[in-house]
């Protein structure tokens, strides 16, 4: 019916997963598309279980949370988070753990193709600045999903992000996207 | 308000900008979750437009500032969710009484008390109906788009204007913080849109600011301008100077009844999705829902009129006073009635009174999770 891209970020409160939605959003209404985040966090302001979706479809979009069991990518970086929202990834689907702090079951290997990229690492070791996190991962979560030409997502990014951080940013995205290729090479 | 523009945004971000848009050049606030992001966005607008925005020591203090400014002329506005409508309940009834115009913004949140602060829920409709004591009309809005959260906001200065008393303008925690295209009209056709609130210009010895027609607001000239009169709660007179004269008790009572239920065409506002078609024949179904609920309940009779049920919705956009009207036309049409609401029953006791029908089925939630489309699909199979 639609061309639809559901995809879910999870993590604990204060680590940015909310800015990596709001990109997808904009760079899919950029290009004419319908595009939707929304956020469920918890009453705790940092270390509660934080939960992004993200719908990005050619139609409109009315009902603004993702359906579970719909999910067809999920990325997660809090233990607590990836046991909260897993089931909500449809059996087949694609999950990218940081290896570090989330430690899937044999039974979810079973289920759902399960990547690891140590996305924190790579932030805070590699570019050096543990914030562009959330620029790693939204270089892994398009790469796999392939749901937003490269160029408009850059550019949405960077319109996002103070311009002293441009260079730092532009190398996590590269960074993510090479992981992710990997990743998927190595399957 | 033809012109449009496409902004990516949130909807409590989208409020906000509305206010500045309508004019509106104080704000008086107290940060509270799932509204903070109205005050925080109202600290970087209304300053670089010549207006101001004021964190005050709590939600009291908050409506009290904005009230004083809605007394001295401003437009003004306040924002918060349930727990701060509670404590600004008793100068919401001064407002009402003495007539100050103000918009008040709820983005509600699961309660009683504190309750679920991150949470989605409607559970302030009936508040908003009646947040403190004695005989008024709320006039109250809902947003159910992101768009209506910038159009309803914008209204709602008008209105407040209009009717010279608080409108509250309700958002759920969904619609304030989902965050996607809206289209809504350009900065300068909004402000072709403002309407202030009249004045009087006569000689200043004429004034008489309650001394208006029995279904007319009270006429309240700016401060400083060289009118004087006087603002109380107690039952006043025609220069607002406290009173317990049998008849201008009861005409002013009376007035704050009628200027509102003699012109609720000037108030009522809805959408009717998938209702076209509805002829009244066995089987279709009327589903009534506001808010963020509606868009799930678009959704699901997308999935209803796929699987060859007949369902459409009446989403009430203004909610106090009631579309009574429009609610019984299609009540009286359609056997099958299901209202969905995240709260228990609220708005259902106002569909079962203007229908006088008490077999209307209901799908109610209160754990602080939105409904799923999936979940009212379900419901309509199951009873109906």
């Amino acid at each position: 019916m639609s061309n639809k891209t559901l995809m879910r970020f999870t993590g604990v409160g204060g680590q940015g997963v909310l800015l990596a939605g709001e990109i997808f959003a904009a760079a899919k209404i950029k290009t004419g598309g319908h595009g939707l985040k929304t956020a469920t966090y918890t009453s705790q302001v940092r270390g509660g279980p934080t939960v992004v979706d993200i719908q990005l479809d050619d139609e409109e979009i009315y009902y603004p949370y993702a359906n579970d069991g719909e999910i067809g990518f999920m990325l997660s970086v809090a233990n607590v988070s990836y046991n909260s929202f897993k089931d909500g990834v449809q059996p087949g689907g694609t999950i990218v753990v940081d290896p570090n702090l989330v430690h899937p079951s044999d039974e979810d290997r079973k289920t759902w193709k399960i990547y690891e990229i140590p996305i924190i690492t790579i932030a805070k070791e590699e570019v050096g600045n543990v914030i562009t996190q959330s620029v790693v991962a939204l270089a892994i979560a398009n790469t796999m999903m392939n749901a937003i030409d490269k160029e408009t997502l850059v550019a949405t990014m960077l319109s996002k992000v103070p311009a002293k951080v441009h260079a730092a940013n532009i190398k996590a995205y590269d960074l993510g996207e090479k992981y992710a290729k990997e990743a998927m090479a190595n399957a | 308000m033809s012109e449009l523009r496409e902004v990516i945004s949130s909807g409590n971000d989208l409020s906000a900008l509305a206010a500045a848009d309508a004019g509106c050049r104080f704000f008086g606030g107290y940060p509270i979750t799932p509204s903070s992001e109205v005050i925080q966005e109202l600290s970087d607008l209304l300053p670089a437009r010549g207006g101001v925005c004021i964190q005050m020591e709590d939600e009291i203090a908050a409506v009290a500032a904005a009230i004083g400014a809605g007394m001295a002329g401003e437009r003004a506005m306040t924002a918060t969710s349930g727990p701060g409508i509670s404590l600004k309940a008793e100068n919401l009834g001064l407002a009402q009484m003495c007539e100050v115009p103000l918009v008040v913004v709820n983005v509600m949140r699961g309660g009683p008390s504190t309750g679920l602060p991150t949470r989605v829920s409607q559970g302030d409709v009936r508040q908003a109906k009646n947040p403190s004591h004695g005989d008024y009309r709320s006039i109250t809005l809902c947003a159910g788009t992101l768009s209506e959260c910038y159009t309803e906001t914008l209204r709602a200065f008008n209105l407040a204007d209009r009717f010279m008393q608080p409108v509250f303008v309700l958002l759920d925690e969904t619609i304030g913080h989902m965050h996607g295209k809206a289209m809504i009209p350009t900065a300068e056709a909004a402000e072709a849109g403002i309407v202030p609130r009249k004045s009087f210009d006569g000689a200043p010895e004429d004034y008489h600011p309650y001394e208006c027609e029995a279904d007319q607001p009270a006429v309240l000239n700016k401060m400083f301008t060289g009118y004087r009169y006087h603002f109380t709660g107690l039952h006043h007179d025609k220069n607002g100077f406290p009173t317990e004269e049998i008849e201008t008790c009861r005409k002013l009572i009376q007035r704050l009844e009628d200027k509102v239920m003699m012109h609720t065409d000037e108030l009522e506002s809805n959408e009717e999705f998938m209702l076209d078609d509805m002829t009244g024949e066995e089987g279709e179904v009327l589903i009534i829902a506001y808010g963020s609920v509606a868009l799930s309940a678009k959704e699901s009779i997308r999935h209803l009129r796929a699987a060859g049920i007949k369902a459409g919705l009446f989403r009430p956009i203004t909610l106090w006073p009631a579309p009574a009207a429009s609610i019984k036309k299609y009540t009286d049409m359609i056997k099958n009635v299901l209202c969905v609401e995240l709260n228990i029953r609220q708005y259902t006791e106002e569909v079962e009174r203007v229908s006088s029908r008490l077999d209307i089925e209901g799908l109610y939630k209160v754990n602080g999770r939105p409904i799923s489309p999936h979940e009212i699909v379900n419901k309509v199979k199951e009873v109906f």
